[in-house]
């Protein structure tokens, strides 16, 4: 029972947050109350001008002034579909308006979450959140709480009109309602589970078709189709059970309904009927009182009930549609409590130029409690100058950049970019300073030209195609049908690891950042490829500090200094001529790859 | 749109007699549910008669009439129930089963549909036909045909009995309602469009925050926020205004239904009032006309929606059916039926094979799939892959194919494993064509791994095992160890038993891989097809791998596609590919003698040993130094 309390209590609360989103457009929601209520009273009209007809002319067969009632009758139908028609409309004006500011704001909110949020939770679920849960919502504005308000105020309404005609009547009428309720209700649990469990099959099937139509190729190369098929009649086969459940259950409820309302027919004729006989001016025996039942409130009767049982039918399939939605937006706001943002100063320091001198010190980081992966980390980086950070998978490297550009906080020590901690810079403008080729480069629905602009305001479609050429990005695409206007396949499928990069770089290059941050390709490339990359990255590098994770002996040989990581520390420093005449690790390293190879070739072989 | 739904009819003749009898349930419960006014209001006109009799009626005679009319009623009431349950099962529970019987005919097709299918349609957009387009065409062969089946028999039991009381009365009542049925028709189809607008929009937002996220990081270090949020609101905007459109619609639909249900109660009020008033009709016909134009009224409101959820089915049907439709490109092509070829060698021969696929907007596409944006653009043009290729593979040797990116390298590949159709006359194995196999023949002697490595969401060792189910677990273990995954073994939770895939444990790019080479170890193929396997598997691994890979390939037909030569050096062929052609092909040896692109690839390769390899030999000389 408390259980049941709290619940009704954290209801109230989910609904007062929403509020907030449905406040600016509450006009459109009182409008469509009241023109809700008017509805609604043009609705009972009817009915009763039905009655008058009956009783005040048909029946004395008084039919002057009859014209005026069929008016009436006329103005009460214009009305009830006008209104209804315009209620329907400024509901879903309100509602489409709240959800729009809502999904925005969720969008908004996901885009401020920070990296490590992302590194723990699937996309998908997400996507759910903004799609398929905002609609339920939706839902709740076309068939919820409006309208469960309206059909409360109709059953009001009926039941007052009902009892002020004739209560005895109505009394003996509404015995059967309890029993219809309790029934409906009880069905409807029924319903719920089987529901559900159609739900849970649903997705598993779902998620089965997903997974064998993308693995299809391997089912086929396998033999694995009988298994596949197999497997898969099964779930089908229970998503189907679990369907039938609950189309028992929703055609017994139907049938006891309509059982119930016929019924409740027979109980006005069996009661009504001996009344009216005492309307109809015959003495059924003393006992009885005169109630003035005349045919008229029979008809009237009839119509009123008949309208009484479908929305009580129906308020326990908009009780759940109501159910469903809090559980959507439970989900939407415990998304939208995640604080887990990237902290902004309050007072955002932003000098003029970025020189670009950067400065680790002391820094120590770990994505999770246990795990640090940079430790008591320290390094100078001079305003133009290029670095290179060599190591092990899992040294760090990667870590460093992200820490430079704030997609993660350090847990100790300071980064400076231009003496100033980056934790000073408001967020954007430290990213915009700094500009960052990922290892694996992600790309946008569109063309690649699109891929390099990603609609930036300042970068025109000739600086995006310069900064293309220059790294003769148009050598890759000319063997494209649409050259710099291919699109981009699935995430770009269509181009190799290498091309990516490519479009990468291109990116940073078209923005201009004094700051370079370039995590170099591992995956193995083409030779021609291979030669278009070292061009792009020597070219990038020009002009700008460069932190540059490196992979190729050619970067290697270009930066003015090496840094060595290994298990989050530095190891050893220097440039490439200095470490290996140092006689270290880096040298040990140099000997042990190129104890065979001539010890210098020339960089370039074109 | 029957001409649309006709195919639908072999799965609807299994269950005809679930239909025919849930008709007849239908036709009983509405026969009987009319009745009941009719009994109500006889009684009253009884009760009426007597009183206006001069001859005093007894009580009795009242409390009687009365009684058995409210007992009719129950009994109606009783048998109605019922019925009602009974047909509402039948049709709604037979429409579940014809979806699932449905469903698995489309996934049975989908099992023999080639993999080009698979690379022209996401699976996304499967899943969506599967799934959402299926739930519609359930509703046709369910509620709409329920609704549509009472809304008939309900006017066909109506219309005769209302025409029977009054002729003339209810000639004027039902005027109204086919100027109705037009109105509702039209509206419902624009309805239809728009509403289907809408669901494409919601998929459009879907795809947006989908992107957005996937590319988060992008979006970060680039400070592209203010951009993305505003794409993602124009599709938001979008949305509202196709929702807002679609409730217009709807309004104007519900309220003009509205208007002529309205128009017919006014008349018969009107005209039958006067007519009760003169004595011409009695109160209790004009009752039962009354109360017959609520119910006719009643369907009128859905039947908007058995209109619409009509249109929308078979639409959907529609979408289904091209999957159904969608031509298997793999299959068998019998020469005779005597002769059925096996692969007992393994020795391959291509002759002038050339595959042009045809421009993007020619090829076959479900609907919906092919952004218009690159139909009749300069992308949009036939691209010719592979070109006059002519090859001998002799049995048991190796055949190295390198190229660069785009080169044909794959397509090759995936011809010799079967995975792209091919013209007759073109590829010969041990001699027969090799569209003359039956593919089941021809999988079972395959052992291919293609470039992108798939996992399902099972277990390691059910991953590993998918060809050969009854692996022991040494077996799995051997395999697993042959592919250099053995040693990452205790970095999983579970060991052999780690759910992978993508549901399970997150395995690097190097350790899908080496899992999709174990699965083909596990097998005793004739042929065996690397596509570029070991892309993305450390040097030093990958070196260990082809070790452990020699002897097994020895025995077999070995096609190796690679993009570092070092690795193709004991091949006894090499091609290399250049926009669809072989450019060069011979050994090692002699490629590098040749001089051409072969060596200076090599030359690169050798030189520019990458840094994570340097990195690598580090690593292992800390940890001694560490040691020590």
């Amino acid at each position: 029972m408390s259980e049941h309390r709290e619940g009704v209590i954290y209801d109230a609360r989910l609904i007062r947050r929403l509020w907030a989103f449905v406040a600016p457009y509450q006009l459109w929601l009182w409008l469509s109350l009241a023109l809700l209520l008017l509805t609604s009273a043009f609705g009972l009209a009817r009915p009763w001008l039905l009655k008058l007809a009956i009783d005040g002319y048909i029946g004395p067969n008084q039919m002057s002034g009859f014209g005026w009632l069929l008016g009436g009758v006329a103005l009460a139908i214009i009305g009830e579909l006008i209104c209804r028609a315009l209620q329907t409309y400024t509901l879903e004006l309100a509602g489409q308006n709240a959800l729009i500011e809502l999904r925005k704001a969720v969008f908004k909110h996901l885009q401020g979450l920070s990296a490590s949020f992302f590194d723990r939770t699937p996309i998908g679920r997400l996507i759910g959140r903004v799609t398929t849960d905002i609609e339920s919502l939706h839902e709740m504005f076309a068939s919820g709480v409006v309208t469960i308000l309206g059909d409360l105020i109709n059953l009001a309404g009926i039941l007052v009109i009902l009892f002020w005609m004739n209560w005895k009547l109505t009394m003996v009428t509404l015995v059967v309602v309890p029993v219809l309720l309790s029934i409906t209700l009880w069905i409807r649990i029924r319903v719920r589970e089987a529901y559900s469990s159609m739900v849970t099959k649903r997705s598993v099937l779902n998620a089965y078709i997903h997974e064998q139509s993308t693995g299809m190729p391997l089912v086929q190369a396998f033999r694995r189709e009988k298994r596949t098929r197999d497997r898969f009649d099964e779930i089908n086969d229970e998503l189907c059970d679990s369907q039938l459940e609950s189309v028992t259950w929703e055609s017994v409820l139907s049938a006891v309904t309509d059982l119930l309302s016929s019924i409740t027919i027979g109980l006005i004729l069996w009661y009504g009927g001996g009344l009216a006989l005492e309307g109809l001016g015959i003495d059924p025996g003393e006992d009885h009182f005169s109630t003035g039942v005349t045919l008229g409130t029979l008809v009237a009767f009839l119509q009123y009930m008949d309208n009484f049982f479908g929305p009580l039918n129906d308020l326990s399939l908009k009780y759940t549609v109501m159910q469903n939605a809090m559980t959507a937006s439970d989900r939407i706001f415990k998304l939208m409590d995640t604080e887990e943002h990237i902290p902004e100063t309050k007072n955002p320091q932003a000098p003029d130029q970025t020189r670009g001198v950067i400065s680790f010190k002391n820094v120590s980081f770990g994505y999770g409690d246990d795990l640090p992966v940079i430790r008591n980390l320290s390094f100078d980086v001079a305003a133009g100058e290029r670095v290179a950070f060599v190591g092990a998978t899992g040294a760090g490297k990667t870590t460093i950049l992200k820490l430079l550009t704030r997609l993660y906080d350090i847990q100790e020590g300071s980064i400076e970019l231009d003496g100033i901690d980056v934790r000073q810079y408001a967020l954007d403008d430290l990213r915009r300073r700094v500009g960052i080729v990922p290892q694996d480069v992600f790309l946008f629905a569109g063309d690649i030209l699109d891929n390099i602009r990603l609609g930036h305001p300042q970068i025109s479609v000739e600086s995006a195609a310069r900064a293309a050429d220059e790294l003769h990005l148009d050598r890759v695409t000319r063997r494209m049908p649409g050259g710099y206007h291919e699109p981009v396949r699935e995430r770009g499928a269509n181009l190799s690891s290498g091309e990516r990069q490519l479009i990468a770089i291109a990116r940073v290059l078209a923005v201009a950042p004094k700051v370079l941050a370039l995590d170099e390709a591992t995956s193995n490339v083409d030779s021609e490829m291979e030669h278009l990359l070292q061009g792009a990255v020597t070219r990038v590098m020009e002009n700008r500090t460069s932190l540059i994770i490196a992979h190729r002996l050619s970067t290697i040989r270009d930066v003015d200094r090496i840094l060595v990581m290994h298990k989050g520390r530095l190891v050893e420093e220097g440039s490439h001529e200095e470490l290996l005449a140092r006689k270290g690790t880096y040298w040990k390293l140099h000997r042990l790859q190129y104890s065979d190879a001539a010890p210098t070739p020339t960089a370039e072989t074109e | 749109m029957l001409e649309t739904l006709r195919p639908l009819w072999p799965l609807l003749r299994r269950y005809r007699w679930s239909y025919l009898v849930g008709l007849l349930c239908i036709i009983i419960s509405i026969w009987l549910k009319l009745r009941i006014p009719r009994y109500f209001w006889s009684t009253l006109d009884e009760l009426r008669e007597l009183e206006l009799s001069e001859t005093t009626a007894e009580l009795s005679q009242y409390s009687d009439l009365i009684l058995h009319a409210s007992l009719l009623i129950l009994v109606s009431a009783a048998v109605i129930a019922p019925t009602r349950t009974v047909s509402r099962l039948l049709i709604l529970g037979t429409s579940r089963k014809i979806s699932r019987d449905l469903l698995a005919q489309v996934f049975a097709h989908m099992l023999k549909l080639a993999p080009s299918f698979y690379g022209r349609n996401p699976a996304g957009q499967l899943m969506s036909r599967c799934i959402n387009d299926r739930e519609y065409v359930r509703s046709l062969g369910g509620a709409v045909f329920m609704y549509l089946a009472e809304t008939i028999t309900l006017y066909a039991i109506t219309i005769p009995l209302m025409l029977a009381i009054d002729f003339q009365l209810a000639l004027i009542a039902i005027i109204p309602y086919p100027a109705f049925l037009y109105l509702a028709n039209r509206l419902a189809g624009k309805i239809q469009t728009t509403a289907r607008a809408a669901q494409n929009a919601l998929g459009e937002i879907s795809e947006k925050v989908d992107e957005s996220l996937s590319g988060q990081l992008v979006i970060k270090t680039l400070v592209l926020e203010s951009q993305d949020l505003e794409r993602f609101t124009r599709r938001c905007e979008e949305f509202r205004r196709l929702n807002l459109q679609v409730t217009r619609l709807r309004a104007l639909l519900f309220s003009s239904m509205m208007g002529l249900a309205g128009l017919s109660l006014l008349l018969v009020m009107g005209i039958g009032g006067e007519r009760v008033a003169a004595g011409q009709m009695s109160f209790g016909e004009f009752g039962v006309m009354i109360t017959y134009l609520a119910w006719l009224a009643a369907p009128t409101r859905i039947l908007g929606f058995i209109i619409s959820s009509a249109r929308r089915g078979t639409a959907a049907y529609g979408r289904v059916r091209e999957i159904l439709d969608s031509e298997i490109e793999l299959r068998q092509e019998l020469t005779s039926p005597l002769e059925v070829p096996r692969m007992e060698h393994g020795a391959i021969r291509i002759e002038d094979l050339s595959i042009v696929y045809p421009p993007l907007s020619q090829q076959p596409h479900l609907s919906g799939s092919l952004d218009d944006r690159h139909v009749g653009s300069e992308a949009d043009v036939k691209r010719k892959v592979l070109d006059s290729i002519d090859l001998e593979i002799p049995a048991g040797t190796t055949l190295g194919i390198v190229g660069h990116t785009g080169s044909g390298k794959t397509t090759l590949a995936r011809v010799l494993a079967r995975q792209l159709a091919v013209a007759p006359g073109k590829v010969f194995i041990d001699g027969h064509d090799i569209t003359s196999f039956p593919l089941n023949e021809l999988r079972a002697e395959t052992g291919y791994v293609p470039q992108e490595a798939f996992l399902f969401n099972e277990s390691l060792t059910e991953n590993v095992a998918i060809g050969a189910e009854h692996s022991t677990e040494e077996q799995v273990l051997k395999a697993l160890n042959n592919a250099q995954l053995g040693k990452d073994l205790d970095q999983l939770p579970d060991g052999l038993d780690t759910l992978i895939g993508e549901r399970g444990v997150n395995l690097s790019g190097g350790q899908r891989q080496r899992t999709a080479l174990a699965r083909v170890l596990l097998l005793t193929p004739r042929l065996l097809i690397l596509d570029d396997t070991l892309s993305a598997v450390d040097t030093h691994t990958a070196d260990a791998i082809l070790d452990h890979l020699r002897p097994f390939a020895a025995q077999r037909t070995t096609v190796l596609v690679a993009h570092r030569l070092s690795s193709l050096s004991h091949a006894d062929q090499i091609i290399v590919l250049e926009e669809g052609r072989i450019v060069e092909r011979g050994t090692h040896e002699e490629l590098l003698s040749l001089g051409g692109q072969y060596r200076s690839t090599w030359d690169l390769q050798e030189q520019s040993e990458s840094a994570a390899a340097i990195a690598e030999k580090l690593r292992a000389e800390l940890e001694q130094e560490a040691q020590q």
